[in-house]
């Protein structure tokens, strides 16, 4: 069972939807089996985090099969610390979600969350490149019907836009892929487009620049870099609470993960041609959608828009390449993906208690019901990264990466202390307090939703006072990774 | 006598003939039209074959009056045809294969 | 035990979260006291422990908490350095924090968030501590940080009133602007010299192996932390506004401590503070023009906790201007004695402001001297401190900082911070008489002032009279013992004992000149000073810096949210896509209108097409 044990977590979702789906069964029994699925998954997990080996370089667990002989796509997985992470966030935030959307009787949400689960988990623990292509696609799937389907406002136009744009970016990829699986077979003689078959290849300058392109377009949409994300706030303010948690936590740090799986493991020396551009661009994404933040009027845009600020900066922080910049990427990546995923839960609760998510039509809350404010200022305060929770830790250690390079990246960066607090506060202010105008009543959280908080919370604030107990489980994989592409970058930037 | 003659002068026919063909509207021009290229096709068939001496050319030549008459049956039935449904004969007004809006 | 020190007020302040998020409601009174304040007893006599152990002769004492992080060679743990510096200040911290403490049992007494509270108060106590006992900057930085948080918390406390959280907010905020350059500079110390560790004790064995532009660059953004922190120019304005906040905390946070971590910044890093006199001096003039400037304001307020306030930042200049020219000790002893009569004043100010039904208009009362006995006569004591008076405790101190600026020869500064005593003097007592003594109308029902609230008020007063004698100068007899004490790297000076005489003498004048001018105008009979002409109503508009700030920081960042929001996104990103799909469309219509049913088009395509081919083959055979 160990040696399957990835497929398993990949597939099982995907497994009892399908099996679900097929019996037409009752939406009850359906919550029950997906919530199963999304526990047994987290076992299973915590199993391998479990016998997962820090030290051990290469990728551990792997299964491999060939799949299309006659074209040398595989099968392909394994995990190694950085996907160890990201699995851990995907799988850590569906038994939470699963919690919020107790009283969801429409099927088509629950479906979807399972084959989001199954294209997430496989997109990240893929290492060939086509399986990984597809996994990628079956992603942007239920994101499409969430958004389409049960969105808000104005959910189709929002939905087509951000399926088009992440396609545009996906079709780039798939370009490149082909391509680099013909050069392999041009060089070696037969077809593979395993991920460490192809490290091997020797690409001339050229064409290598514009295979790096087409990934990295992928990429730089996901995440989304400034420039590249017009489909972002239309998308996270149309769609619902579930779909948003996953599209702010996971996705968007996948774009995150495919620079660093791919850029870094296919095309270290290409990278050097694109490091300056992508550090402006998310020097400039920092400041840019925290700006936009301030007068957001809708919850969710806003913190679409400061997603996008931390994002650019995790982003910032792998481009450093060394060791406090990508230590903090990590650490920030997981950080945010739990405070994100706190507190979009928390404008989901705002909104089915008060069925707005305006600012302008809030307030007061913390007049009537404490424990709701504290988790609210408490998500909140974490993605200001204050010092006590996570993100304090990691953005500390991109800070520190950036002094490191050069005074002027590191004077820039350091400005993410200053961005996020404004909007923050006053988001805050405007919200929590003032005279009590809330019209209707206001609950407080019942015990469902604190159990479905609290991990995140006592995440948040373990990872802020004891980093040390997670540093141990990234840091020997992650310093090896960091030497390989060190020496084959050469110089600095 | 030169054949060159009877070049240009197939040329001639058949230049008119698509010209017609494009620029006119009415159905019978276009179905003169048409014929007018036939014959010039059917001209140098039976000028090359004097030209080569060889007969097959005369043959086909043959061969295309005989399909002018029978294709002249057909058009012609159509052209009746199409007169009864919109009782018009501009070619411009059929256009139910049109991309687009509703058309006629 | 040094880590019991820190731990105990966190751990309290969980503990009686959770008890109150069970049920806010309920009232526990007993329970959130004896947590509450006997945490801070608690706290105090492990201080005095530790005090006692160093003036015995001990070396600095550590304790180790646990591993924080360790990646590269970021090494840093949660630990703790009581030296003697430290000692000194959680000494005072904790002994004032306790009376603050009892007093607030009393103040908030009847408020509904009762328990609330003392969790944030006792919240800031571990944090003020974490800030002192740190021994490494991160954790510094860390407590910089949660001390602010509860500044936060301590302003907005009053949340219904957005007034109140638009001041929590200003104070966080700026405070963050200065912790900006706080992160940078330990961040680029630590580039500098982070290989050999970085603890307080590593840097500063390393130190030498930094640049001069280095450390005066980080000398420079640790000061910026100081000006949000310790409320200097131009990062001041959350001072005056942070008086929305309940008196206890503007005692305990804006007046005793949190203030002051500034001064206790520039004084631990004095071994990198002594290399770059430059920075020294600019820090100086900053504490002198906000002495100047806040003194100045104040002369024409009329609330009596912004009178208090602008006095804090005042006072913070002095030390300012003390550690800026590398008279370490002096401004830390006056640290040190200001926390007595500042917290004296403030606990007075809100004695007042009950027992007239939350008053705070100065100009609203008056004659309280008879009614109000034991407060009367421990804020007189406490402005006869502030003003210099001797025997009393600020004489003392003020001397040492301006014999420090006179023998510095910074002749500017010192005249700056000689004439704000005459200032200070005035503007407390104009506040004093004003208060207590100009005869109003009838006095109307004073709300009874419990014994809680007065107790405390006696014990700083005498604090007030004798804490001075810790640091009694050579000319007048004593040892400095306060100096050698804290050993810190403090410039020598040379100044003869006449000089000192004189200066000495010079300061009591002015502080009586202050003191008598003010009894002219004030004590019989007052009114609130008019905006009637240009200079009156600059001054008593606090010269418009809040509507600069509006205008030059504010409004130009809101302008550039809408712009973003309005035309950049939409106009040129999305723009620029939809651009795209304009053209799709269009080219999709235009191949459209070729297909438009009509037989004699389609026979032109087809000519086209025919010739098209035919011309490529005759050339490509060679005919054409």
């Amino acid at each position: 069972m160990l040696d399957h044990i990835l497929s398993i977590i990949i597939f099982l979702p995907l497994f009892t939807s399908v099996v679900f789906g097929i019996f037409q069964v009752d939406v009850k029994v359906l919550k029950i089996g997906a919530f199963l699925s999304a526990a047994v998954t987290l076992i299973l997990v915590a199993w391998l985090t479990f016998l997962f080996d820090p030290h051990a370089t290469g990728m551990q667990f792997v299964e491999h099969a060939p799949w299309i002989k006659n074209s040398g796509i595989s099968y392909y997985l394994g995990v190694d610390f950085l996907s160890l992470t990201v699995l851990l966030l995907i799988t850590l935030l569906m038994p939470p979600l699963y919690l919020y959307m107790k009283h969801e009787e429409r099927k088509g949400y629950w479906y979807n969350m399972m084959l989001l689960q199954t294209g997430v988990t496989g997109a990240v623990l893929s290492l060939d490149l086509v399986l990984f292509y597809l996994f990628w696609e079956t992603m942007l799937l239920p994101i499409f019907i969430m958004i389409g389907k049960y969105g808000n406002g104005m959910h189709q136009y929002n939905a087509m836009k951000i399926v088009l744009m992440t396609i545009l970016g996906s079709m780039s990829m798939l370009f490149s892929i082909l391509y680099i699986g013909y050069m392999h077979f041009e060089t070696v003689g037969t077809w593979s487009f395993a991920l460490y078959d192809l490290t091997d290849i020797v690409f001339n300058a050229e064409t290598s620049i514009f295979l790096a392109a087409g990934f990295l377009l992928a990429f730089v949409i996901k995440i989304p870099l400034v420039g590249f994300h017009t489909w972002m706030a239309p998308a996270y303010g149309s769609a619902p609470t579930p779909a948003v948690v996953i599209m702010s936590s996971i996705m968007a740090k996948l774009g995150i993960y495919g620079i660093w799986r791919f850029g870094f493991g296919l095309f270290e020396e290409t990278l050097i041609y694109y490091m300056p551009i992508i550090a402006v661009l998310a020097l400039v994404g920092l400041l840019y959608y925290a700006i936009r933040a301030i007068t957001e009027d809708n919850l969710r845009k806003m913190f679409a828009y400061s997603s996008g600020s931390h994002l650019s900066l995790i982003a910032l922080g792998l481009i450093l390449t060394n060791i406090y910049g990508w230590s903090g990427s990590l650490y920030l990546i997981a950080t945010h993906a739990l405070a994100s995923a706190g507190m979009f839960i928390m404008i989901g609760l705002v909104y089915k208690r008060f069925k707005t998510v305006h600012i302008s039509e809030l307030g007061g809350i913390a007049s009537r019901a404490p424990k709701f404010t504290f988790f609210f200022a408490f998500f909140a305060l974490s993605i200001a990264g204050l010092p006590g929770t996570g993100g304090f830790v990691a953005e500390l250690l991109i800070i520190i990466g950036a002094f490191e390079r050069n005074f002027w990246i590191g004077l820039f960066t350091a400005t993410t202390m200053l961005a996020a607090m404004v909007y923050v506060f006053w988001m805050l202010q405007r919200t929590l307090f003032g005279p009590d105008n809330s019209t209707c009543q206001f609950t407080d959280l019942n015990t469902r939703e604190l159990v479905m908080l609290l991990p995140l919370v006592i995440m948040l604030i373990l990872t802020g006072i004891a980093p040390s107990l997670f540093t141990p489980m990234f840091e020997p994989q992650l310093s090896v990774f960091l030497e390989s592409a060190l020496h084959a970058l050469g110089g600095v930037k | 006598m030169s054949p060159n003659a009877f070049y240009l002068l197939a040329s001639l026919l058949f230049s008119i003939g698509l010209v017609g063909l494009v620029s006119r509207k009415n159905l019978f021009v276009l179905y003169m039209s048409i014929e007018l290229m036939l014959s010039s096709v059917s001209l140098i068939l039976a000028t090359l074959s004097k030209v080569l001496g060889d007969a097959g050319g005369s043959v086909m030549s043959l061969l295309i009056i005989g399909v002018i008459a029978a294709e002249a049956a057909v058009f012609l039935a159509m052209i009746v045809n199409l007169y009864r449904a919109k009782k018009t004969l501009d070619s411009d007004r059929f256009t139910m294969l049109k991309e687009g809006e509703k058309n006629d | 035990m040094i880590n019991l020190i820190v731990i105990l007020p966190f751990f309290s302040a969980f503990f009686m979260a959770l008890v109150y998020l069970y049920n806010t409601k309920a009232k526990r009174y007993v329970f959130y006291t004896a947590v509450g304040v006997g945490t801070p007893v608690v706290m105090t006599i492990l201080s005095f422990m530790l005090a006692y152990e160093l003036l015995n002769g001990s070396q600095t004492i550590h304790g180790t908490l646990f591993k924080w992080i360790n990646i590269g060679d970021f090494d840093i743990s949660i630990a703790f350095m009581a030296d003697r510096l430290s000692v000194a200040m959680i000494s005072f911290i904790t002994f004032i924090g306790t009376l603050i403490h009892i007093y607030a049992a009393g103040y908030m007494k009847e408020d509904d968030g009762y328990g609330k509270f003392f969790v944030y108060f006792n919240l800031f106590m571990g944090s003020m501590l974490l800030l002192v006992l740190a021994d490494n900057p991160i954790m510094m930085f860390v407590g910089w940080e949660l001390v602010g948080l509860c500044s936060y918390l301590l302003i907005g406390f009053y949340h219904q009133d957005a007034a109140n959280i638009k001041a929590s907010n200003k104070a966080f905020i700026l405070n963050r602007v200065g912790d900006f350059g706080f992160i940078m500079a330990i961040s680029l110390l630590f580039v500098a010299l982070g290989e050999g560790g970085f603890t307080f004790d590593a840097i500063q064995a390393n130190i030498g192996s930094v640049s001069h532009e280095m450390l005066t660059l980080i000398g420079f953004l640790l000061f910026l932390g100081s000006m949000g922190k310790s409320a200097q120019i131009p990062l001041y304005v959350w001072l005056p506004d942070a008086m929305a906040g309940p008196t206890p905390v503007s005692a305990l946070i804006h007046a005793a401590t949190m203030v002051t971590a500034g001064v206790y910044m520039v004084a631990r890093y004095s071994f990198l503070y002594v290399e770059v006199p430059d920075v020294g001096l600019f820090i100086a003039s900053i504490g002198a023009a906000s002495a100047l400037f806040a003194a100045i304001i104040a002369s024409y307020q009329s609330d009596i906790k912004k009178i208090l306030a602008y006095s804090t930042m005042s006072q913070l200049g002095y030390m300012f201007i003390a550690v800026g020219l590398g008279a370490y000790s002096a401004g830390i002893f006056h640290v040190f004695t200001h926390a007595f009569f500042k917290a004296l004043l403030f606990m007075g100010a809100g004695a007042v402001i009950i027992a007239l039904h939350h008053e705070q208009n100065i100009f609203k009362m008056g004659g309280l001297k008879k009614h109000l006995k034991v407060v009367y006569i421990t804020m007189f004591i406490a402005t006869l401190a502030i003003s210099g008076i001797p025997p009393f405790a600020g004489f003392f101190s003020k001397d040492a900082i301006l014999v420090a600026a006179f023998a510095s020869e910074h002749y500017v500064i010192w005249g700056i911070a000689t004439f704000t005593t005459g200032l200070t003097a005035f503007y407390m007592f104009r506040m004093l008489f004003t208060v207590f003594f100009a005869n109003k109308k009838e006095v109307q029902h004073l709300t009874p002032i419990p014994k809680s609230m007065t107790q405390p008020l006696i014990v700083l007063a005498i604090g007030s009279v004798f804490a001075g004698f810790l640091g009694v100068n050579e000319a007048y007899g004593g040892s400095s013992w306060i100096n050698t004490f804290l050993a810190l790297p403090d410039t020598k000076l040379h100044v003869s004992h006449s000089s000192e005489y004189m200066l000495g003498a010079l300061n009591v004048i002015l502080g009586l000149m202050g003191m008598g001018l003010a009894y002219k105008l004030f004590a019989k009979e007052t009114k609130e000073p008019q905006t009637n002409t240009l200079l009156k109503s600059i001054v008593i508009n606090k010269f418009y810096v809040d509507e600069i700030y509006e205008f030059i920081i504010i409004k130009p960042l809101l302008f550039l949210s809408h712009l973003i929001a309005k035309v950049i996104d939409p106009k040129i990103f999305d723009g620029f896509i939809n651009l795209n799909v304009w053209t799709y469309r269009k080219s999709g219509a235009l191949f459209g209108k070729l297909q438009n049913g009509k037989v004699r088009y389609y026979a032109l395509y087809i000519l086209t097409g025919v010739s098209a081919m035919s011309f490529y083959i005759l050339i490509k055979l060679g005919v054409m």
